[in-house]
């Protein structure tokens, strides 16, 4: 592989072309750390969270050293984005920049020193979903990709498809609305919440759609039965992880 | 017309940027804030509006980045995007609404520091170029040029060693001053290297304050002459369809006085061509009657 040729080799063996010698960067992509990365995608509703949760557990019971990472949650910058969101003092470019910068830390501090150390390591978001609504936002596609260029890359991205209006229902039986920046609000799309959230979902949506071949997305069908679900992510996660039996901390 | 390096952030036009973006680049030490501080009011008492503006002050993540500093968990790829997060807000929110209105922006470092420090600290020069891509390209970039063996004294006899500015956080080994001098000696190389890349105009900062003030006022003065003969150039075909603008005409004269003698005769004949309707008329200008077959 010629990491550092400045050529965008396969789809993301690396996240963005980086050179040799000097980056510390430049490891990050093409990882051969003994952990395991496995993370999950879709739109708000989708029941992503749900079935990485039951993953959590089964993986957990099977006896795998296993850390989760939640998009947004870094605690040296997640006040900052709070306050900008509190405050609305986002723009497309900042709000891009500031999570890049959440997912920095527990990128340094969290994800790459566990995938050192063995651990499977399962992220409730990742990359992608940075991907999907900088790019909805209105930012540049290849220059979000290139500020991701840090990330590890995953062993397996689950993406949860689902029709819009299904994801609506969902998350509108719990509650009344949308949050402004959930909703794209910033974008000036409608007046009413759901209105714009269905807008700005859906521009989302179509990104996810594209990524699916660009990053080789593991696409699971939403709609079908929870139980269903789970199977199926459990029968792709056990068959990867079967080649890697070195992780199980407990017989 | 302005440019950024490459990439142009969602809603940024650029067509209507009059101001001026001046940079005052340096390492740390080399009394940039000094230079600003006199470069404010003399800009003012020439009777242009001026907005400073320099690293962390953003209202978004200043903050962020001072109470991330205290602590010893802040890491390099994180440190990184956080001060273009400070960047950003302030070019979005900050420098281009100041241009916009025709003020002169003053910057205390760009991001030519905050490229030297992530790449000093390993990161890869082309990611930290793709992330600041978005940037407008400047008027002017100075660069107060200072050697490590002068600016130790400045720092060891006025505030001492600080953690990040002698790299603590890339040479741990080392007490303060070794790793001061590996952490400055560092930033300079890469300095050096980008003022080739960028077009700095290097200001020997090893002289005293006074001095490199001048310098910088020379500079300054010629490149807003130069905007205020383009200015001229650009009205003198297009006078029919612009409208005379009183307050860049007060400018304008104020510079006049501050001005070299050779220019001042260039200004003289700018003065009526600014305002055609009053004084268009009878002044010996062949273009401007060409211009007005009608007058």
């Amino acid at each position: 592989m010629e990491i550092g040729s400045g050529v965008r080799i396969g789809p993301f063996e690396v996240f963005a072309p980086l050179q040799p010698a000097v980056s510390i960067v430049r490891h990050y992509g093409e990882h051969h750390f003994p952990g395991r990365l496995i993370v999950v995608e879709g739109i708000d509703g989708s029941g992503k969270s749900t079935q990485l949760s039951l993953l959590h557990k089964w993986l957990e019971s099977k006896g795998y050293g296993v850390v989760f990472s939640e998009w947004n949650s870094s605690p040296l910058v997640k006040d900052t984005t709070k306050h900008g969101k509190k405050k609305k003092l986002l723009t497309p470019a900042t709000f891009s920049l500031i999570h890049s910068t959440d997912f920095a830390d527990r990128t340094e501090r969290s994800i790459l020193p566990l995938l050192k150390a063995g651990a499977v390591v399962l992220c409730d978001r990742y990359v992608y979903t940075a991907f999907a609504r900088d790019v909805a936002r209105g930012m540049d596609r290849d220059w979000v990709r290139e500020l991701y260029g840090f990330a590890v890359k995953p062993a397996i991205a689950f993406y949860f498809r689902v029709p819009l209006e299904t994801a609506i229902h969902r998350l509108l039986d719990g509650r009344d609305g949308f949050k402004f920046y959930e909703a794209g609000m910033d974008l000036n799309l409608a007046d009413d919440s759901v209105e714009s959230f269905r807008l700005f979902q859906g521009r989302i949506l179509s990104e996810y759609e594209k990524m699916i071949p660009e990053f080789g997305l593991t696409v699971v069908d939403a709609t079908l039965p929870i139980e269903i679900q789970q199977m199926q992510v459990r029968q792709i996660v056990k068959a990867h992880l079967d080649k890697a039996k070195e992780l199980r901390v407990q017989a | 017309m302005r440019e950024t390096y490459g990439r142009l952030l969602p809603e940024m036009r650029l067509g209507d940027l009059a101001g001026k973006l001046i940079v005052i680049e340096g390492t740390d030490g080399a009394g940039r804030s000094t230079q600003i501080d006199l470069l404010k009011p003399w800009l003012e008492e020439l009777g242009h509006a001026v907005v400073d503006t320099g690293m962390t002050r953003s209202p978004l993540a200043g903050e962020g980045i001072r109470r991330a500093k205290e602590g010893n968990n802040l890491g390099r790829v994180t440190q990184a995007l956080f001060y273009a997060t400070d960047f950003v807000d302030r070019l979005e929110n900050e420098i281009v609404p100041a241009l916009r209105a025709g003020f002169i922006v003053l910057t205390d470092r760009y991001i030519y520091s905050l490229m030297a420090r992530a790449i000093v600290r390993g990161m890869d020069p082309r990611w930290i170029r793709s992330i600041y891509s978005v940037a407008l390209k400047p008027d002017a970039v100075f660069y107060l040029r200072l050697g490590i063996d002068q600016l130790l004294p400045r720092v060891v006899f006025s505030r001492g060693f600080d953690y990040w500015e002698s790299g603590m956080d890339l040479y741990p080994g080392h007490d303060t001053f070794d790793s001061f001098c590996s952490y400055q000696s560092a930033l300079l190389t890469e300095f050096d290297r980008l003022s080739a890349e960028f077009n700095f105009q290097m200001v020997d900062a090893a002289t005293d304050a006074r001095t490199v003030c001048a310098h910088l006022q020379q500079n300054i003065l010629q490149l807003l002459e130069r905007d205020a003969r383009k200015n001229f150039m650009s009205r003198l075909y297009n006078d029919s369809t612009t409208a005379p603008q009183p307050a860049l005409q007060e400018k304008t004269q104020e510079r006049e006085r501050a001005a070299k003698p050779a220019d001042t005769a260039l200004f003289a004949v700018a003065s009526p061509v600014a305002a055609p309707s009053t004084n268009g008329n009878g002044n010996g200008n062949g273009h401007h009657h060409a211009a007005h077959p009608g007058q």
